[in-house]
Formats: C-alpha cells, structure tokens, sequence
C-alpha cells in the first residue's frame, strides 16, 4: 500500500517535472480503468492488452451507474484514466459534465459514427440487441412488431423487467420515437393482456424455460448466459420483430478517456486496442456481443445487425430515463 | 492506568468530581470529533442539496411520489420491526430459558443469516421461485436478514437478567410465561430495543433486497435518481428524507427503550437459573429455528450448492484465498477502528442521560439508515480530495466504522445502561477516577455488549458492498465484491465458493459470541475478586 502512494507522489513530482518539455512524454508503468463491464466477460482482453503493451491495468470493477456517479464525484481528483462502461447513459453523464477529453480522429475509426458520442467523447465498443426470448414449443406465432405483443394470444404469456436498464433503454427510444402517449397506451395494454413483471433479464429467461412464462423482452445474449450458467440447453429461443421496429433497439457499451487523466497516449492505445479487428472478433465469440464493425461476424447462431435492422436512434437521446421512468410509474409497473 | 493518588480517602468523592471536570472536557472533546466524522454524510447531503433552489426541493418533497414512497418505507419498517421483534424475542428466550437439543447448532444458524448479503438472499429466492416479487416477499426477505440482530441483542440481555428475581417469582408459583413477561422482560426491554432499532435502520438503508423484488422505498428512488437522471442533488433531497424518517424511528425507539428498569445492584452471577423441559416449548421453539433456519440458511445455500453442482467451475484458490483474506482484515481493522470510536461515545452513554448525550445517540444513530452508496458517495467526495488515503484499505475500514458504529453503540447502550450508579461510586470512594472507573467498573459490565457490537460490526462489513465498490482500493477484491461480479452476469455457479466461505468465516464470530459455556459466567467470582 504505501508503495502505492510513494509511487503515485513520485510520479507526480515526475509529471509535474516534465510537464515543462512536452516532447518526451513519461514512460507510463500503470493505467487506471473504472470498469461497469463485468469482470468474468472483459477481463481476459484486459490481460491480453497487459502483456502486449507491459503497462499494468489497474482496473476498478463496478455498477456503470455508480461509477459516473463515483467519477462525477471525483472531479479532476479522479484517479481513473479511462472509463469503460456498460450503456451509453453512463458515459453520456460523464460527458455532459465535460469530464471526458475528446477522441482524436483516427482513434478507433472502425467504429461508425452512429455509434459514438457526436463530439467523440466516448466511443462504442460493442453492441446488444434488443429482442423477445421465447419458448419456441409454447409460441407458435411470433410477434412482428411491439405492438403485437398487446394481442390476446400473448394473453398471461408475456414478461419484462420495468426496472432493468436495457429496457428502460428501450422505452426512451419508444417514447422519444412514437411519442409519450404511444407509450403510454401501450405499457396499459400490455398490463390489461397480464404482462408480469420481473426483477431481471435473466430472471425471466429461467422462467421461460421454467414453463412461467412463453415469451419475453431481454437483450440477445441472455438466452446464451442463462444456458451457460445452468450448464444445459434451455427450451428458450431468440426471436426478432420485424426490420426496424423499435422492438429490435441496439444500445452500446462505450469507452471514454478522463479529461483529468495524464496518460492520454497510453489511454488511447487501449482504445485502439478494444476497437482493433482481431478484439472485436474475440469479443464476439467469448461474450456473445455484437461487433460495431460492419465486416465482422455476428455471434454464432444470431442475425447480423444488418439482417436484424435495428431503427435508427441517436443513442445521445437514450441519456436521459428519468421520463421512461415517471411513465413507468404512472402507469403502475414500477 | 491510574490509580490511587491522594491517600485521603474521605475527600476522595469530592477529588472525584473534580477530576471529573477536566475529564469531562476531554470527554466531550473526542465525543464531538467523532460525531463530527459521522455526520460526514449529512454534511455532504445538505451541501449536495443546498444546490437546488427551494423551489426545487419543495416540488421533490410534495409530490406524490415522495408521500407514496415514505408510506412503502413506514409500512415496510414497521412489519419487519414487528415480525423481528416477536420471533427474536421467542428465539432468544427458547435458547436462553428452553432445554434444547443441538443448542450451538441451533444459535449458529439462528444467527448466521446475518452473514448473507440480502441481494444474495433475494437472488437466491428468485432463482427458486422467479415470480417471487413485491412488497410482501421484501418484508418476507427483510425479515429473515434481520432476524439476528434481535435474537442476539436478546441473548446479550437475558445473560445479564437477574437469576434470584427469578427464583422469588417461581416460588411464588408464577407460570413460565407469568415469569417471562413480569420478571424478565421488563429488564430486557432495552437489550430488545437496542436489536429492534439496528433492524429498523437497516430495513431503511436496505436497497438489495427493495430492487430486486421491486418495491418503491426511499432507497430505491435515491439510486434510481443516480441511475435515471444522474441528479445527485435530487438524491441527496430524497436522503434526507429518510434521515428525518430515521430520526423519528429513533426518537420512537428511544421511548420504548426507556420503560426498562435500570440495574439498582451488583449481580455477581448470572447463572442459567432454570431450564425448561416441557416438551410443548421445546418443540415450539426448535420448529421456529428449524423453519428459520431452512429458510435463511438452507435455501441460499441450497440454491448456490446447486447451482455450483449442476454447473462446476475450476474454483480459483488463490483468488478465493485472496479476496478472504482481505475480507477478513479490512473487516477486523473496521471494526476495531469503530471499537475505538465508540470507545468516548460508550463513556458518555454510560453517564446519567443529558442532552449532549441524547443528542451524540442520536446523531450516531439516524446516520445509519442511509444506504451504503450514499455514505460509499460523500466519502468518495471528501476522500478523493485527499489523495493519499483516497482508495486506501485505511478509508475502507474507516468507512465501515463510520457506516456501522450505530451497531456497535446500539449493542453497547445497553449494556451500560445496565451499570448500577452505586458501583461507580463507590469505586469512586475508593479512590479511581473517571477512567479507572469506566476500566474497572463499567467495561467489564458492559463486555458482552461490547463485544456484541464489535462483532456485529464485523460480520456486516465482511458483507458491505456499495461502499466497498466505490472506497476499496483499485484491483483489491473482497468477497463480497466477488460474489457480486458473478452474480450480475448470472453466474450464480461461480458465486457460490465465495458466499459459502463467506458463511463459513462469519459461523466463527458467531459461534464465540454465543457458545452457551462462556454465556454464562461472564463475571465469574474470581473475576468479582480481583
């Protein structure tokens, strides 16, 4: 521990030393990382990064919401470098408090636009798909479109999870798309077809395969997760709505650099680094997540994003759920 | 330490009170520095407030939402207060007063739940039942969480009832439950109380188990104010909220606790008086544990077991090894850090009442319905502008003493209220002054309370997790944090090596705390000898 400090005042004395001589910028030892990216999926590409560049990862694991909150709280007193983030909102708060030092061009220009804050204070890493798991031997008719699901057929067969992040995602994107009373009429119609609540996504892929349910609102991977955790196949199933419908929402994990930080070369490198071909490729088959690159693979046995036609949304708009949130509570299911 | 000084022993009583005055002024001294570090986070909370203009704050505090959501908080404190203290009560005084078979047994698992983080018990129920949801499965969880604190501040009270009270009310042909409600429980009242109040507090610090099960308290609308609009000012409007509930609750606590009968003498023994053999209590009693028990026990573990069974992983010793490791020392240092806070706050406690001291209760205790992320926040704003303990294993510990002191004054409280006048005074007389006294007098009197509290602050920081995330520093693991990265990505299987380790650690404290023998001869008559 008290290695730790000794080190982090000498290297401030150092920095503070050659902060004069621009040129030769210091030989960094050590980054730190505040990671809402769970340790079981990231950390292993963590390493790899370790042992290629012989910088040590310093690397903070928690809740992506809590760590903005941490890091707003931190200030300019933040030790993180980097921010790696499991949604878009998280890093949209970061970047409304200016926190974040913009991208240069040329920083992971793999990445479409599309998919990063519009002034690229932070990027996207990779993607997951809104979908409806279901059982495939119980649904016989699949939903083209979200409202569809307000159908008698899907009568006490239908689950979400009102207080998962993903989902109130999605709702932003229905609100903001097709306006507040849309959804609102929709959320009504869902509760008077018996849609049940739970707490989340996993939760409810287990309870399709538990014969709970039939159907149910989830991100892509989660059928793949719950198989892997239980160690079996599951009677459980992915299903898309029909091409841009807003049932088929893409959100992003991101990364972004700390204004604060005093390794930004470094930092950049590990962006490269996360955004590279061959990582975004192990992404894909090791987390099951969607790549951002157009010419890489969609994880095995899914659509590719273009097949899946997901509706075209500003993701900066997805920041703010407090709406999603009072709608929610309005209309009970929160 | 200090000991006889003036050999004048008539004007000793006088010296005494004099003495006592410079001492009182250091006393009062280390008590403001203390309640000064507790109410970091309300200081934290009302400068985070102050930032929205009244207008703002009003339109948070009257809207609907805030009523509907202080009612979910009451109504759920309430029956989770009621349901504790009733089976607590009946638990501790089964295993006090009740001839039982496999007794540690029994006081292991009626107390080891508390080891069990209430996420990891609502998870665990989940998986079992995943429609599992709503208000009353929270007051359900809420319930088998908190369960300990009054089965172990009973226990800590009825070592210390008075056996030849007892003996008098038998002889006057008194029924076991005649004797239960006229002699005993008017001298545990406090000891319940002080039980009843940490379940109170923790049920409106709780975010866990609300989350989860999908319940609208206090909590669950600061951190959704986090989440949603990440608007810290609008949580720390909403945080005080529930510190001006949790205010209410102690004033409320503070009224029940004082119907209990203060100690006029010394009790030199407090052997087991008598146990009951009749088998109607016995079998009411060890089914109440039993069902306890399989419920908070054996369903977490159950599921996590089979979850680990049905889908083995290689077990990462060294990681396992590791985080326990740490667990248990920044745990230890937390709670030794809050025994030496609680250390002034526990003299002055043990004074006749005044306001000063009322209020340092007070203020020690309202801090602790806060959740761990709003104490985990206001750290991480004061912490980070030191930058050479910010991310230290020296604020994480601080930061469960802070968090957790209220366990270890409310179990001491108690135990000091318990201290007869009359013995420090005449220890006075004979010469020791205020902190001869508090040695030799009132701390091994107030022991088991102490050592009560000390413990609980361990087994609840061995199991913190908010505070733990945003305070520990970078790259060190507890196992708290272990489990929880398992858990969010739903690998239960990989969870489980730690959340039972995390049992098997805690059943240690747990076992020395309660083991029946040491219960009871707590002062023994060589120990009165000396």
């Amino acid at each position: 521990m008290r290695k730790i400090i000794y080190f982090g005042l000498f290297s401030t004395l150092l920095l503070t030393l050659t902060t004069g001589c621009t040129a030769a910028s210091p030989k960094v030892s050590e980054l730190t990382i505040y990671s809402g990216r769970a340790e079981g999926f990231i950390a292993p590409f963590f390493e790899i990064w370790q042992q290629q560049s012989g910088i040590k990862l310093n690397v903070r694991y928690g809740d992506s919401a809590e760590l903005a909150a941490q890091i707003l709280e931190e200030g300019k007193n933040s030790p993180a470098d980097l921010f790696l983030s499991q949604d878009a909102g998280s890093l949209g708060a970061i970047s409304t408090e200016q926190l974040f030092s913009p991208l240069a061009n040329g920083v992971a220009d793999l990445i479409p636009a599309q998919y990063s804050q519009t002034n690229r204070d932070w990027i996207g890493v990779t993607a997951r798909v809104r979908v409806f798991a279901y059982a495939p031997d119980r649904i016989t008719i699949t939903p083209k479109t979200i409202t569809d699901l307000t159908k008698p057929i899907y009568k006490n067969q239908l689950a979400i999870a009102p207080t998962n992040a993903s989902f109130q995602a999605f709702l932003t994107a229905v609100i903001e798309k097709k306006g507040r009373s849309f959804a609102k009429q929709w959320l009504l119609d869902l509760k008077k077809n018996g849609v049940k609540s739970y707490a989340k996504n996993s939760v409810i892929v287990e309870a399709i395969d538990k014969g709970e349910v039939s159907i149910g609102l989830v991100n892509h991977y989660y059928v793949w997760e719950v198989s892997e955790s239980l160690g079996r196949p599951i009677n459980v199933v992915n299903g898309y709505f029909e091409v841009n419908d807003l049932g088929n929402l893409i959100n992003v994990s991101g990364v972004g650099i700390l204004a604060s930080s005093n390794k930004q070369e470094a930092a950049i490198d590990l962006i490269n680094f996360l955004t590279s071909e061959a990582i975004q490729n192990k992404f894909v088959t090791e987390t099951h997540e969607y790549s951002l690159i157009q010419s890489i693979n969609p994880p095995k046995d899914l659509p590719s994003l273009a097949q899946v036609g997901a509706p075209s949304i500003d993701l900066g708009l997805l920041k703010n759920i407090k709406n999603t949130q009072d709608l929610l509570i309005e209309v009970g299911l929160l | 330490m200090q000991s006889l000084k003036s050999p004048v022993k008539t004007s000793l009583l006088n010296l005494y009170q004099v003495k006592n005055r410079s001492n009182n002024l250091l006393l009062v001294l280390l008590v403001l520095l203390v309640v000064g570090l507790v109410l970091i986070p309300i200081f934290y909370l009302v400068t985070r407030a102050s930032q929205k203009s009244l207008t703002q704050i009003q339109e948070l505090l009257f809207r609907q939402k805030t009523f509907e959501v202080v009612a979910t908080t009451s109504l759920l404190v309430l029956l989770v207060v009621l349901l504790t203290a009733f089976f607590g009560v009946l638990i501790a005084a089964g295993l006090h007063f009740v001839n039982l078979p496999y007794f540690a047994a029994l006081i292991i698992v009626a107390v080891l739940p508390l080891a069990i983080p209430s996420y990891v018990f609502t998870y665990t129920w989940i998986a079992l039942i995943p429609a599992f949801s709503g208000f009353l499965p929270a007051v359900f969880i809420l319930f088998l969480t908190t369960l300990p604190y009054v089965i172990l501040a009973t226990l800590a009270g009825l070592r210390r009832v008075d056996g030849s009270q007892i003996e008098v009310a038998r002889s006057f042909g008194l029924t076991h439950l005649q004797i239960f409600f006229k002699v005993v429980l008017p001298q545990i009242r406090g000891h319940i109380s002080g039980g009843v109040l940490l379940v109170g507090l923790y049920t409106m610090s709780d975010f866990g188990a609300v989350s989860l099960l999908n319940v609208d308290t206090l909590t669950v609308t600061i951190q959704n104010m986090y989440r949603a609009s990440y608007d810290r000012n609008a949580a720390a409007v909403i945080s005080l909220v529930l510190v001006a509930l949790s205010a209410l609750f102690v004033v409320g606590d503070e009224r029940f606790k004082s119907k209990t009968l203060r100690n006029k003498s010394i009790k030199t023994t407090s052997v087991k008086t008598y146990s009951i053999n009749k088998s109607s209590y016995q079998v009411t009693v060890f089914s109440t544990i039993f069902a306890y028990a399989v419920f908070a026990v054996l369903v977490p573990v159950y599921v996590l077991l089979s979850r680990f069974i049905s889908n083995p992983v290689a077990v990462d010793w060294s990681s396992l090894l590791s985080a326990s490791i740490s667990t248990i020392s920044v745990a230890l240092f937390g709670a030794l850090i809050a025994l030496i806070l609680s250390a002034p706050i526990g003299a002055l406690l043990s004074e006749k009442p005044t306001y000063f001291s009322r209020f340092t209760n007070r203020a020690i205790l309202i801090g602790h319905a806060l959740p761990g992320v709003v104490i985990g926040l206001a750290l991480v704003s004061f912490g980070s502008k030191i930058s050479f303990i910010y991310q230290t294993t020296f604020l994480l510990a601080f930061a469960y003493a802070l968090l957790f002191l209220a366990k270890s004054v409310a179990s001491m409280t108690a135990s000091l209220a318990r201290v007869p006048e009359g013995a420090k005074e005449v220890a006075a007389t004979l010469g020791m002054n205020k902190w001869a006294v508090l040695k030799n007098v009132v701390t091994p009197i107030a022991a088991p309370g102490i050592a009560l509290g000390t413990t609980l602050v361990f087994l609840t920081a061995m199991k913190e997790l908010p505070a733990t995330l945003m305070l520990r520093p970078t790259g060190f693991e507890t196992l708290a944090t272990q489990i929880w990265s398992s858990a969010a990505i739903s690998r239960f299987n990989e969870a489980a090596p730690y959340a039972l380790v995390l049992l098997l650690i805690a059943a240690i404290p747990t076992f020395i705390l309660s083991r029946p023998d040491k219960a009871d001869k707590p002062l023994s008559t060589q120990e009165i000898g000396n």
